[in-house]
């Protein structure tokens, strides 16, 4: 890999950096939208890289179980499988074995858990998940971490924190020797629950293997934890990541978050959030998410957002047609999935350009009051963005609203 | 649950007459036998885009599901080249009152609506869809039941020729008294749908009346393209006298009506028969049942993947043919030989029509129907449900027509499916494109004969300018032409590995690409038949020839189609399997097969 920052924020920590790794270059920060099963849901390849997307993710728990890595392997990699030329993403499996597996027993050697297929007992270490990473063939290869609900508290996260740090040695030679260091690349996962000592810890024991590692990742988060938590968490890993590292927000996805990361310092973040909310119906824009079921869009002649460059609302897709095929043809699945990954795509586009420009606190502060503007601004956001030196509040007369925040269109009434 | 539907439509009102021109060219063939053909649709001058659409015949349509071809976004619609013919049924907008679509200001509110190239898309509209012959209530003097999500409405003459007018399509439907209630159905009832469908078709050929600034009304011919379903269901005689009908000089208030058109006809652009209703047979022998129908569809129309609708068996008796050994043995004898065959049927409507308009046939099963319909009749345009059935049954077409010699050698005499069953576990390490017949766009080579398959599946367009997000992505686009060694037009095709692998993982994204892939396969299939068809100038050699062709392609391919048998199958079993503990429940039950 090679990483170079190419400007800096003067207020915040936000940056923009040049990424280039075996399968060409992707400028950050950037969103990476998630093709679990090796296929961005209802899309083609062609026409997600179109979308001008150049970092998509695939989940080795999944791929592992179909096709298998022995199809994996005849077929030369995943990208070959796919037909994705750009760079590829893989986390660990580590996530899905405990968020889809019941009866997951994490011991020292790995996680053991039931085979889906038989129910036999049957074990993950971090070498194997390093080695299944290898036949995926990703550009950026995830260590296999022990990951405990953000919601845990007590005796296990800590405990989760130190045989993360653990793991990862294993994973490190284990990649060391796979003479696959010069195509991919490994990153390091920052855990330690919502405990900024735990958290100190690990940012301490993994940045002394920076030299074995080309990435960070934040993990343990989003997952349902106060979100005045999470941003703390969020700005304590940044602001200790070495700088000449990509520094991964794992699980995040609202645009809100994704603009708070990005000013806390982070490059990369992941989510599934945009393509399921729209096969649930949902566009995703600059005023907020609209819920295409509802009513109020039957007879509306609009696209979603007129100027979107996305191919939905370039060929003047109206909300009608939308509402007359959202959740019931797999065609309204594809038409919001392009829209929303381009809505994603646009969020962190125009902060590079605001970085680049020397003006993403105006840019933070317009994407807010567009968003945000008649329903008031999540003060964790705020708070979140008063800690990097950009207040939100200053000059509008916009309220505060408590908890998450989260934009959302439940029903006609709104 | 019956609800009328008699408001007016909305927002935009009636243009009246900017309806583009459509003619048929027969450039060779007679009353029935294969035939080749061009169908242009010219629009007005006035309009911004191309004016011509030329589609050389024989050749096909595609079907919209919510007015949206099935898996495909925009950008597909508009990269898939062989598509030029767009069908859209307009029943589930009956959801709403006035029909949503009626709102759609523009001088082409069709197009428009649902995205479609006026410069490259005929787009036309029917009131129900083609394929569906669910049971219905049954419709009334002046009315047609149609199906939407909400439940069954009612649509009079006068709804549907508002619809009309004001959509603007290129081609309409007119309203057809087709019963879709319990077979038999009793001479009476043939009867009245023969008089009913052609009062229909009266009403839709009136002239629209003008109100002029001073108030006075003037009437113009629509100059409406309106293509009309011939009527008289399985009975020859019934269909004649539909025929007859329409050929007869109308008097007095008739003819009034439709002035200054002398006899129905005359206002018909084009002749189409609906297979669909004549699939549904009465039924004395249990085989034909057991696809049960309307209750399985009913709940999938409301399920993201309503691919059930599409899952329709073939029938492989629908045309009698000495070739289809095996598909006349199960029937019992006596069915086929009180029913007269599709051929049978059609030649008797078009018997006492004239011969240069061009015919359509919606709701065929097989290439093997095509070619015979081709053959027998001398049909022009058939509908690609059949194709895109295949793709939600996770078949990717591989058939091609002619057939090269190269076909000839089969070893253990067994014919060959028409597609691949990729849900099939022998197709999981397979790294080919999807189809033998056609090769993929980036291995195109000069010297080979074998054709290409432009489709998106074996011939995706490497991307040359993605959108940028900011003005430092250039550098990732630069970068990755810079290094692409030279990059080449085609990406190298998606393989049946991969499509298999979508499949049972329910990805989506299988069934776009077979789509594409499938039409494609069937696109050929006609260029193919027009490339021989065109090929002699003598019409008695043109017909012994092609017929040769038809009986060698029947000779080689299955015309059974049992691979959508057991693809459908397997389809159901991924649908049903779906959930947690699902692999366990199928590695259980490849045990149990064991």
């Amino acid at each position: 890999m090679q990483f170079e920052v190419i400007a800096k924020c003067h207020t915040t920590r936000a940056r923009v950096c040049r990424m280039k790794l075996a399968h060409g270059v992707t400028m950050l920060p950037t969103f990476m939208p998630v093709a679990t099963q090796a296929a961005i849901k209802g899309l083609t390849p062609q026409q997600v890289e179109s979308l001008g997307i150049t970092l998509i993710l695939n989940n080795t728990y999944h791929l592992n179980l179909r096709p298998g890595i022995k199809v994996l392997d005849e077929a030369g990699g995943a990208h070959k499988f796919q037909g994705w030329n750009r760079n590829l993403l893989t986390d660990s499996g580590g996530f899905q074995l405990v968020s889809l597996s019941k009866f997951t027993k994490i011991t020292e050697d790995g996680a053991l858990f039931a085979s889906p297929f038989n129910g036999e007992p049957t074990m993950l270490t971090p070498e194997q998940s390093i080695s299944i990473q290898h036949s995926i063939g990703a550009d950026i290869i995830m260590q296999l971490d022990d990951v405990v609900s953000s919601l845990t508290v007590g005796p296990r996260v800590g405990e989760a924190m130190h045989r993360s740090v653990r793991w990862l040695d294993r994973c490190i030679e284990q990649h060391e020797k796979s003479g696959r260091k010069d195509k991919q690349n490994l990153f390091a996962i920052v855990q330690g629950g919502l405990d900024p000592a735990l958290r100190d810890l690990c940012l301490d024991a993994m940045i002394e293997r920076k030299d074995q590692v080309t990435g960070y990742a934040i993990g343990g988060l989003s997952g349902g934890e106060e979100k005045d938590v999470f941003w703390k968490i969020i700005k304590q890993c940044a602001d200790r990541l070495p700088s000449d590292r990509p520094r991964y927000s794992m699980g995040v996805g609202f645009a809100e978050d994704l603009l708070v990361c990005v000013a806390l310092g982070v490059d990369m973040a992941d989510c599934v959030f945009p393509t399921r909310t729209a096969r649930f119906g949902v566009a995703l824009t600059f005023k907020g998410p609209l819920n295409l079921k509802l009513g109020k869009h039957t007879k509306s002649m609009d696209p979603i957002d007129k100027s979107c460059p996305c191919p939905t609302c370039a060929s003047g897709m109206s909300r009608a047609v939308l509402h007359h095929i959202v959740t019931i043809e797999t065609a309204g699945a594809h038409a919001l999935t392009i829209h929303n990954l381009v809505f994603q795509a646009r969020v962190m586009g125009g902060a590079r350009d605001a970085i680049l420009e020397g003006r993403f606190p105006e840019y933070l502060r317009s994407f807010f009051f567009d968003y945000f503007g008649d329903t008031g601004y999540p003060e964790w956001c705020v708070n979140a963005l008063r800690s990097v030196g950009v207040d939100l509040m200053q000059g509008v007369d916009v309220p505060l609203v408590k908890g998450s925040g989260v934009r959302w269109e439940y029903s006609d009434a709104a | 649950m019956a609800n009328s539907a008699q408001t007016q439509p909305g927002g935009a009102q009636p243009v009246g007459s900017c309806f583009p021109k459509l003619t048929f060219i027969l450039d060779q063939g007679k009353q029935f036998g294969p035939r080749v053909g061009r169908l242009c649709l010219t629009r007005p001058s006035d309009t911004p885009s191309n004016h011509l659409i030329d589609i050389p015949t024989p050749n096909f349509l595609i079907g919209t599901s919510r007015g949206v071809i099935p898996h495909f976004s925009r950008d597909h619609v508009h990269s898939a080249n062989g598509i030029s013919w767009i069908n859209v049924s307009f029943e589930s907008f009956l959801e709403q009152t006035p029909p949503v679509p009626t709102y759609q200001a523009g001088s082409q509110p069709l197009h428009d609506f649902f995205g479609f190239d006026s410069s490259k898309h005929i787009v036309s509209l029917s009131l129900r869809d083609p394929l569906d012959a669910r049971e219905m209530p049954p419709n009334g003097n002046s009315h047609v039941s149609a199906s939407c999500m909400r439940g069954v409405r009612k649509v009079t003459p006068a709804d549907w020729r508002s619809y009309v007018l004001t959509m603007q399509p290129d081609i309409a439907f007119a309203l057809s008294d087709t019963p879709f209630t319990a077979v038999p159905h009793s001479q009476k009832r043939m009867t009245k749908s023969i008089e009913r469908s052609a009062a229909w078709l009266a009403d839709l050929l009136r002239p629209v009346e003008h109100t002029m600034d001073d108030s006075s009304t003037e009437s113009t011919p629509t100059a409406l393209n309106v293509f009309v379903h011939m009527a008289g269901g399985t009975s020859t005689s019934a269909r004649r006298a539909f025929s007859h009908s329409f050929m007869e000089t109308l008097h007095g208030l008739e003819a009034d009506a439709v002035k200054p058109l002398l006899c129905l006809d005359e206002g018909v652009a084009g002749y189409a028969f609906d297979l669909a209703a004549l699939h549904v047979r009465p039924a004395p022998s249990s085989t034909h049942n057991d696809k049960g129908g309307g209750i399985e569809i009913a709940e999938s129309s409301l399920i993201l993947q309503n691919s059930e609708l599409l899952a329709q068996a073939p029938t492989p008796n629908a045309a009698h043919t000495p070739t289809s050994i095996s598909s006349s043995m199960i029937e019992p004898i006596s069915l086929l030989s009180l029913t007269p065959t599709l051929d049978e049927l059609l030649r008797a409507s078009l018997d006492p029509l004239p011969i240069a308009k061009p015919r359509l046939v919606t709701d065929v099963r097989s290439p093997h129907e095509i070619l015979r319909l081709i053959k027998d009749v001398g049909v022009d345009v058939f509908d690609a449900g059949w194709a895109v059935k295949a793709a939600d049954i996770g078949v990717a077409l591989d058939l091609i027509f002619p057939v090269p010699c190269s076909h000839d050698s089969d070893p253990d005499h067994r014919k060959r499916d028409v597609g691949h069953n990729l849900y099939d576990a022998k197709y999981a390490y397979d790294f080919v494109r999807l189809s033998d017949a056609f090769l993929a766009g980036c291995d195109r080579t000069s010297s080979s004969k074998t054709p290409v398959c432009p489709c998106a599946a074996c011939s995706p367009v490497a991307i040359t300018s993605p959108i940028y997000h900011s003005k430092v992505d250039v550098q990732s686009h630069q970068a990755h032409l810079d290094e692409g060694t030279s990059r080449e037009q085609f990406s190298p095709p998606f393989t049946r590995a991969y499509l298999h692998h979508l499949l049972h993982t329910h990805e989506m994204s299988a069934h776009t690409l077979l789509v594409a892939h499938n039409v494609a396969v069937l696109d050929a299939l006609l260029t193919g038949v027009r490339t021989i068809l065109s090929g002699h100038v003598d019409q008695h050699e043109v017909a012994t020839i092609f017929a040769r062709e038809v009986t060698r392609f029947e000779e080689v391919y299955d015309g059974d189609m049992s691979v959508f048998h057991t693809a459908r199958e397997n389809w159901k079993d991924v649908k049903y399997a779906r959930g947690k503990g699902r692999l366990a429940r199928e590695a259980q039950k490849g045990k149990e097969v064991r």
